[in-house]
């Protein structure tokens, strides 16, 4: 963990350029299959070493000292440098018809993964074969190849009923990062509230934002919606018997029923990683206290003391040991994050920078990501182990309420700018921020499932 | 007269830390529902929730002037605390009236925190209530976060109208 924000000594990323002939394509590489030797999944802490590592210690204390002389204006493309990445060349992926939405997702999902950028053929690293056509079905061949090792990597045929074009390509796109030893993100999807209807309701989209489906019709004002850790759930507050009360929905029947509807407020809403608890905050006792709680019911049993405080937003760690929450306890004015064991005991703060530390999300990375007030809401990403945090966003506008995705690199978050809110995607390596969502009104609280 | 106010609170924190600590081994991860009533100072005063209203109680909205709070505070203002006894010279008279006291927050900040600070207005208020000697089960509190501005403006004048709490009766 500590090795999170060291320089990395991991090795360089295969950026070398190989001039060797990849024009006879992939013709006479190695099949793979069996003959790959397993491929070590690398993790973010390496992950980041290896986007990272390239840059000598040297070499990183002369881009501060860059920082420190350049105008405001230099700084922002220095910073926007964005992380190492592979070649590749996908000009002989075709499709046709309805299957061009499949190439043009496939390859828009392999960008955003971070590690590759596409190249002419002659000179790329990796070369991406195969076509895909629809009648009916989809039908697509995939061929993937690292040019510069003479294998083969993935070689596979897809089928997927019509329409289930974006899905199939999230499915690949996660296949040819797995290919590679990086875990994919694109068969993920997205809670959030949108504003499109004119009122709040919480809608389900792809890890690219697209394929956005309306999950409620209330009228009725929401919070916080999170995914249930098997990805057909999800809890969120919302008002619909006029108090803040927590309601877990089905996906799938769009069914829904109530998580807790204690006298006061209801919040928090966040199911345990193995399924069968749930966190709240509550104030039926007539202060706010954090509880857990069976999600299927019975009595909550609550782990902070009484006081005098705000608290809200709990996030169970991975392992389901631990909860990170937002109270105001220290003083009124500013919330911080703090970390309470699930059986009790004494909270422990985590943050201290920063006026308003808020929104933690504990990823499957073991670090929590936040929102930070430092001008203006930015997300942060802390190691809980040595309380090292490290800010992701350039400071141009309000980033809040971050949600890991499942590949442990990139965040999706809400950015504000100009009181309208979207949805954008951060990479933790220096990519600059994507916006996902294009449709018109407001877009805020995503929260990512894995599946 | 200054000077006895503190020493009411010195006395009071003190009675705080006493219990809190007295009470800690029984609280933390014991298990036990409900809370540590009485220690933690006046709006923890032994006064847990009652209730919600029926939905179909008959709620009277607007009847009482909204209490008004400083930027990510939960504190009654002297300036406001008139108000708020306007209120409990009312409910303690009416036989059968309740009160919902309806916490709301400017725009500024998350959602879920907002949501939380909110309840702590109502509950800031609450408590007062409750000193000027409204039952504790006749005040329900319930917040609104930042959801529900009255005022739409980004600027401190519209924040200002919108930290507030509302009065709402029931019967």
């Amino acid at each position: 963990m500590g090795k999170f924000w060291r320089d990395g000594r991991g090795h360089r990323p295969r950026l070398q350029k190989e001039s060797s002939a990849c024009s006879a394509a992939v013709a006479g590489f190695v099949e793979a299959g069996s003959n790959t030797p397993p491929r070590r999944q690398i993790g973010f802490f390496q992950g980041l070493e290896k986007g990272v590592g390239g840059f000598s210690k040297a070499w990183k204390i002369a881009l501060v000292l860059l920082l420190a002389v350049l105008p405001a204006s230099a700084q922002v493309r220095v910073v926007k440098g964005g992380s190492a990445k592979a070649t590749i060349d996908w000009s002989r992926l075709v499709a046709g018809g309805a299957a061009t939405e499949f190439k043009r997702v496939l390859e828009d999902d392999l960008i955003h993964s971070g590690w590759f950028t596409p190249a002419a053929p002659g000179g790329a690293e990796f070369s991406l074969v195969g076509s895909a056509q629809e009648s009916g079905a989809l039908n697509a061949t995939i061929q993937f190849a690292s040019v510069t090792q003479r294998q083969w990597l993935l070689s596979k045929q897809y089928t997927a009923e019509g329409g289930a074009a974006r899905r199939l390509a999230h499915k690949v796109a996660d296949e040819i990062l797995a290919a590679i030893g990086r875990k994919g993100m694109f068969s993920g999807r997205i809670v959030m509230i949108g504003t499109r209807s004119g009122a709040k309701e919480l809608y389900v989209s792809d890890m690219d934002g697209g394929n956005l489906s309306q999950i409620t019709s209330d009228h009725n004002i929401c919070l916080g919606p999170h995914w249930a850790p098997d990805g057909n759930r999800i809890t969120y507050t919302a008002f619909l018997k006029r108090y803040p009360d927590v309601y877990l929905i089905d996906l799938a029947s769009r069914s829904r029923r109530v998580v807790a509807s204690y006298p006061g407020m209801n919040s928090g809403g966040a199911v345990s990683p193995d399924g069968g608890m749930v966190a709240l905050i509550l104030s039926k006792e007539g202060y706010q206290a954090l509880y857990v709680r069976a999600l299927g019911g019975g009595v909550p049993m609550r782990l902070t003391d009484g006081s005098r405080a705000a608290l809200a937003s709990p996030c169970w760690s991975p392992d389901g040991s631990h909860i990170v929450y937002v109270s105001d306890q220290a003083s009124t004015a500013h919330p911080q994050l703090y970390m309470i064991s699930r059986s009790g005991g004494a909270p422990r703060r985590l943050t201290s920078r920063g006026s308003q530390n808020v929104a933690p999300c504990w990823g499957a990375n073991g670090l929590i990501a936040y929102a930070s007030l430092q001008g203006r809401f930015q997300i942060c990403v802390m190691d809980p182990n040595t309380l090292d945090s490290k800010m992701i966003t350039p400071g141009d506008a309000d980033y809040e309420d971050p949600s890991w995705a499942s590949d442990g690199r990139h965040i999706v978050c809400s950015r504000t700018a100009g009181y309208r809110s979207r949805i954008y995607l951060l990479d933790t390596l220096g990519d600059p921020p994507v916006a996902l969502s294009e449709v018109s009104g407001d877009w805020y609280s995503p929260s990512v499932t894995a599946k | 007269m200054q000077s006895k106010r503190w020493m009411m609170m010195l006395a009071m924190g003190l009675v705080c830390v006493a219990a809190v600590s007295g009470c800690k081994k029984k609280t933390a991860g014991s298990g036990s529902d409900g809370g540590i009533g009485g220690v933690t100072g006046a709006d923890l005063n032994g006064s847990g929730l009652g209730g919600r209203p029926d939905l179909n109680a008959t709620e009277m909205a607007g009847q009482f002037v909204p209490v008004y709070f400083d930027y990510d505070s939960a504190q009654v203002k002297e300036s406001e605390r008139a108000k708020v006894e306007a209120v409990a010279e009312h409910i303690k008279k009416a036989s059968g009236v309740g009160v919902i006291v309806e916490g709301h927050c400017d725009e500024r900040g998350s959602r879920e925190y907002n949501l939380s600070l909110g309840e702590r207005r109502a509950q800031g208020v609450r408590a007062y209530l409750m000193t000027l000697g409204v039952d504790a089960a006749r005040i329900q509190t319930k917040s609104m976060g930042k959801e529900k501005p009255v005022a739409l403006g980004h600027d401190e004048e519209s924040w200002a109208k919108n930290r507030r709490a509302e009065f709402v009766l029931f019967k």
